[in-house]
């Protein structure tokens, strides 16, 4: 009787540890899809064909805690939506780069971009966007400062914008910028110093 | 059967084993906790200040930080390096004296000596941890500090002896117990019936006579004095509800009867067409005003399990702010301005905590410290909350409770930028969407230190902490006329 017990527990805990490597491995295919439905969205993001758009970037350097206004040309969704949320991409996709001015966290991006009530936009990204997010005062600040400058640079009926993370509020970004609130436009622009 | 016996004898010996390797897996790595309780914790009185050291549990013996217990003294670096720990202490004006543990050990090497702990040395998370039974020797040997140590309460006099304070009692038409100390105190009082105590947290007092007084008076009976979790406290005993009254500049306090409460007013009629009353209406009850004090307060960001920015792999930002917090500090009362730490070990507090407990001590400046390794140099912050022109004196709305201070924050900032400009540092001033300063009540900064050059580890080091601290200190005291005095 004891033997059976015994044979029974071991046989749990073997089935225990086997589903905890299972789950294990189901965590890693599902971050493995995400990265690469991040990277195919990025793609699909700068569409090749159909008219290309002047774009406004405003483009955060740690070293001067400034924006620099930049100018690109980008082929765009005509979605206004979509079209928001490529245009965020774009100004990420600098900060992703080896040489950047203002790093971000590997695989950050932008899920989506609601616009609400024609002046307000919900910008959802990924989790990626607040958790490898270097944390500080003034580079969290830019970043805010620079998607709310930039999102209403090219949309200027935007002036108001909150970022959510993974479709959740959070309380910070990575321990400093104040991400329950409402940004306006009109105040984030006196936030940064704007270099031509 | 006699397989089954061997084979549960077998599942037996193979639980006794892996109990045994996961009982000798937590020997090797201990747990230290880290949120001590507020009685765990030792009180360091020194000339320069008072402060507090949490004291940590491991396997039931009390241990203390070295970082924690010798930063309020003089110029610490730390060394954390693989199992190796090094520390340089270096006292105000003095010559540096070097400290080297090892992890797991329990010998090692003091201002040149070897020297052995009562307990393995423990590094965690790069800090170093030391028995707290050896710390009034390693005051001595490292600090050159006189010590006296009381155990039971966790109180430690460095530097400079316990104060003595004496009891006086006077009887002329009424009894009257003169408490009397060298220095001003300022003690947190409650009166109970027949009882009014004295909590002494940050003054090093004891007394100079027995612990227990009893006095053959009428009013008067007694006095106990007593030490528990880095606190003193003095009971005095009477027959009828006491009251204490400060004199002498705060040295001497008198506990006498309290004054018998006031006839009860008869209550005025509800107000008639008819017949209007005469009866005077109620007098508001006395009450002192409290006199306008000019506080800073400095808030060290983070703390606890709440690190902060990782300035290195060992530094991290909880730890930067925290000691050039009491650098802030020790500059500022240099210019003969108070100023309090909203922490002063490592604890967490939320942001919202840290906006209530601002907030309720209403001081005349808030400044919250941060470190970043972005970015170069100083960067002095407000909130980005637009002016508004609300009055200071009504219930402001929680979330945009700065906006009636913006201007005067933006002075303090200019001050502090203008000071920084003046030795050369590299700085920005910039306004950020930084908690808790949103919710603040009273004019608030933010300042965040980030490596003047490429050297990370710049930022820790005392002389550039130093400059900063001055300059934050002599930015304050430029704009202090500007900025109102608060009643507490």
């Amino acid at each position: 009787m004891t033997r059976r017990i015994l044979l029974v527990f071991a046989a749990l805990v073997i089935v225990a540890i086997g589903l905890a490597f299972y789950a294990l491995h189901l965590r890693r295919k599902v971050a493995r899809e995400e990265q690469l439905a991040a990277q195919q969205q990025m793609a699909i993001a700068t569409p090749a064909n159909g008219p290309s758009t002047p774009v406004t970037l405003y483009v955060a350097s740690d070293n001067n805690g400034a924006l620099t206004k930049t100018e690109i040309n980008a082929v765009l969704p005509v979605e206004r939506s979509e079209r928001d949320r490529s245009i965020l991409r774009a100004l990420l996709e600098l900060y992703l780069r080896p040489q950047t001015s203002h790093p971000i966290g590997a695989g950050a991006d932008i899920r989506d971009v609601y616009v609400m009530g024609d002046d307000t936009a919900i910008v959802d990204t990924n989790s990626a966007f607040a958790d490898a997010h270097p944390s500080g005062v003034l580079a969290e600040e830019l970043t805010v400062a620079s998607i709310v400058t930039t999102l209403n640079a090219n949309d200027t009926r935007i002036s108001k914008l909150k970022i959510l993370v993974n479709g959740q509020e959070r309380e910070t970004l990575a321990g400093h910028a104040d991400l329950r609130r409402f940004y306006l436009a009109s105040n984030v622009g006196q936030a940064t110093k704007d270099t031509p | 059967m006699p397989l089954f016996r061997r084979t549960s004898r077998r599942y037996l010996v193979v639980l006794a084993v892996a109990a045994a390797v996961a009982t000798a897996f937590v020997q090797r790595h201990p747990v230290v906790h880290a949120q001590p309780s507020e009685a765990s914790q030792l009180t360091v009185y020194s000339p320069q200040t008072t402060y507090s050291v949490p004291v940590l549990d491991q396997n039931g013996q009390p241990y203390v930080g070295l970082v924690e217990l010798l930063e309020p003294l003089g110029t610490v670096e730390a060394r954390p390096d693989g199992k190796k720990y090094k520390l340089r202490y270096t006292p105000p004006g003095g010559k540096p004296r070097e400290a080297q543990f090892t992890e797991g050990k329990d010998k090692g090497k003091l201002a040149g000596n070897g020297y052995k702990l009562p307990g393995n040395f423990i590094l965690q998370n790069g800090r170093g941890y030391i028995p707290l039974a050896v710390v009034p020797d390693v005051m001595l040997r490292l600090a050159t500090l006189e010590v006296e140590y009381h155990p039971a309460s966790r109180r430690l006099f460095a530097g400079n002896p316990p104060e003595r304070f004496t009891l006086d009692l006077r009887k002329d038409t009424t009894s009257r117990l003169f408490i009397s100390f060298p220095a001003a105190v300022n003690p947190s009082i409650s009166t109970e019936a027949g009882h009014v105590r004295f909590t002494f947290r940050r003054e090093p007092v004891i007394p100079a006579g027995a612990d227990s007084v009893k006095f053959s008076d009428p009013l008067i009976t007694g006095a106990t004095f007593s030490e528990h979790g880095g606190m003193a406290e003095l009971d005095v005993l009477g027959t009828a509800p006491l009251m204490a009254n400060f004199a002498d500049g705060g040295k001497t306090i008198i506990v006498a009867a309290a004054p018998a409460p006031p006839p009860p007013v008869a209550q005025a009629p509800e107000p008639s067409t008819q017949s209007p009353s005469n009866a005077p209406a109620p007098a508001p009850p006395p009450q002192r005003p409290s006199t306008p004090r000019f506080l800073v307060l400095i808030d060290p960001a983070h703390g606890g399990t709440d690190l902060g920015a990782a300035i290195t792999p060992s530094l991290a930002e909880k730890d930067i702010v925290l000691a050039l917090a009491r650098r802030v500090q020790r500059e500022l009362a240099n210019r003969g301005i108070a100023a309090g730490l909203l922490r002063n070990s490592d604890v967490a507090l939320s942001l919202d905590q840290r906006a209530v407990a601002v907030n309720a001590a209403r001081p005349a400046l808030y400044v919250a410290l941060h470190a970043a390794n972005t970015g170069r140099g100083v960067h002095v912050f407000t909130s980005l909350l637009p002016a508004a022109n609300l009055s200071r004196q009504d219930f402001l709305p929680w979330d945009t409770a700065q906006s009636a201070f913006i201007d005067l924050s933006g002075s303090v900032a200019g001050s502090v930028a203008a000071e920084l400009d003046a030795r050369k540092m590299p700085y920005t001033t910039l306004v950020a969407p930084l908690r808790p300063l949103n919710n603040v009540a009273a004019p608030a900064i933010a300042v965040e230190i980030a490596p003047a050059t490429d050297k990370v580890e710049e930022i820790a080091s005392a002389s550039y902490e130093e400059q900063v601290a001055q300059s934050i200190a002599a930015g304050i005291a430029a704009v202090r006329g500007k900025l109102p005095e608060v009643r507490p």
